[in-house]
């Protein structure tokens, strides 16, 4: 069938500084990634990024960020995220990288992805921990975590099967 | 019998390289160049369209004369159509009006050396 086949790319802000990933905003994020995509792939790169070029989801907390792309030029702009080296707001610019976490052809790929990779950072902060306090309320997630995983669990196996439906923008 | 290792290799085009002619001409007179500010503007017509990944495609150029401002320029067959199309699209030095006029493009260097188009005959 003729549509228009999407790439969503799903990555993580990585930076020292905590007000860093507070500042983030789509619309400065979604410049910002437009301007480097210029400057490393020139007027091309920047005219066949942009068509279907949208910065999906954000978590302002976690600090990670979904961006979608046309299929044939995604390559173009995963090539270009690692030059990001710096995130600007209000004047104060604010050094950080982008960790490319997944690259998925469907929004609820990536989801599907996302739940399991947190779950997984949960058991790993579980171990870093050091505070008694912060180690008692991560377990009570991974708990809760483990419990909607079991839901979901079962919720698919009774289900006929999944239908494939892309969200159409 | 044990089985002996050989290499084979595929070449799938002709040649690695394409070799184009090319001429640079201005809308005004006397401008002159030399080999590095030649060398500079290819780079900055690849920057412009390609930005700095186009910039880093390695191009040599082989011969260059100031008199007409043409050179014979080497790219990887793969850079071919990047470097041909920022060639196209690149309109101005300094503020000065120019085009590249591309004469000849072939994957062999021998090929360069006679052009049928300027043949005269008789």
């Amino acid at each position: 069938m003729v549509r228009f086949k999407h790439r969503y790319l799903l990555c993580e802000l990585v930076s020292e500084d905590a007000r860093c990933r507070l500042s983030l905003d789509d619309r400065v994020l979604g410049g910002l990634v437009r301007d480097t995509i210029a400057r490393v792939h020139g007027t091309f790169g920047a005219a066949a990024c942009s068509v279907g070029f949208a910065v999906r989801y954000l978590n302002a907390y976690t600090g990670v960020v979904l961006l979608r792309c046309r299929k044939d030029f995604y390559q173009l702009v995963w090539s270009a995220l690692p030059f990001i080296t710096y995130l600007e707001n209000k004047g104060h610019r604010y050094p950080c990288f982008f960790n490319t976490l997944h690259v998925g052809g469907t929004i609820r790929t990536c989801q599907k992805f996302l739940i399991q990779y947190n779950r997984r950072q949960l058991l790993i902060l579980l171990q870093n921990c050091t505070d008694e306090g912060e180690r008692e309320a991560i377990r009570k997630s991974v708990s809760r975590s483990c419990l909607l995983e079991k839901e979901s669990a079962e919720e698919l196996s009774d289900s006929a099967g999944e239908e494939a439906v892309e969200i159409v923008e | 019998m044990p089985a002996t290792a050989y290499e084979r290799l595929v070449y799938k085009s002709p040649s690695e390289y394409h070799y184009m002619k090319v001429c640079l001409e201005f809308q005004e007179h006397g401008v002159g160049l030399n080999t590095a500010q030649f060398k500079q503007l290819l780079v900055s017509a690849l920057k412009d369209l390609f930005g700095e990944v186009g910039a880093a495609l390695p191009v040599d150029i082989l011969t260059y004369e100031e008199k007409t401002l043409s050179a014979i320029l080497r790219v990887c067959s793969s850079g071919l159509a990047k470097l041909w199309s920022s060639l196209t699209l690149f309109g101005t030095y300094k503020n000065k009006k120019c085009a590249f006029r591309v004469i000849q493009v072939s994957p062999f260097l021998l090929a360069l050396s006679g052009n049928s188009r300027e043949q005269v005959l008789g």
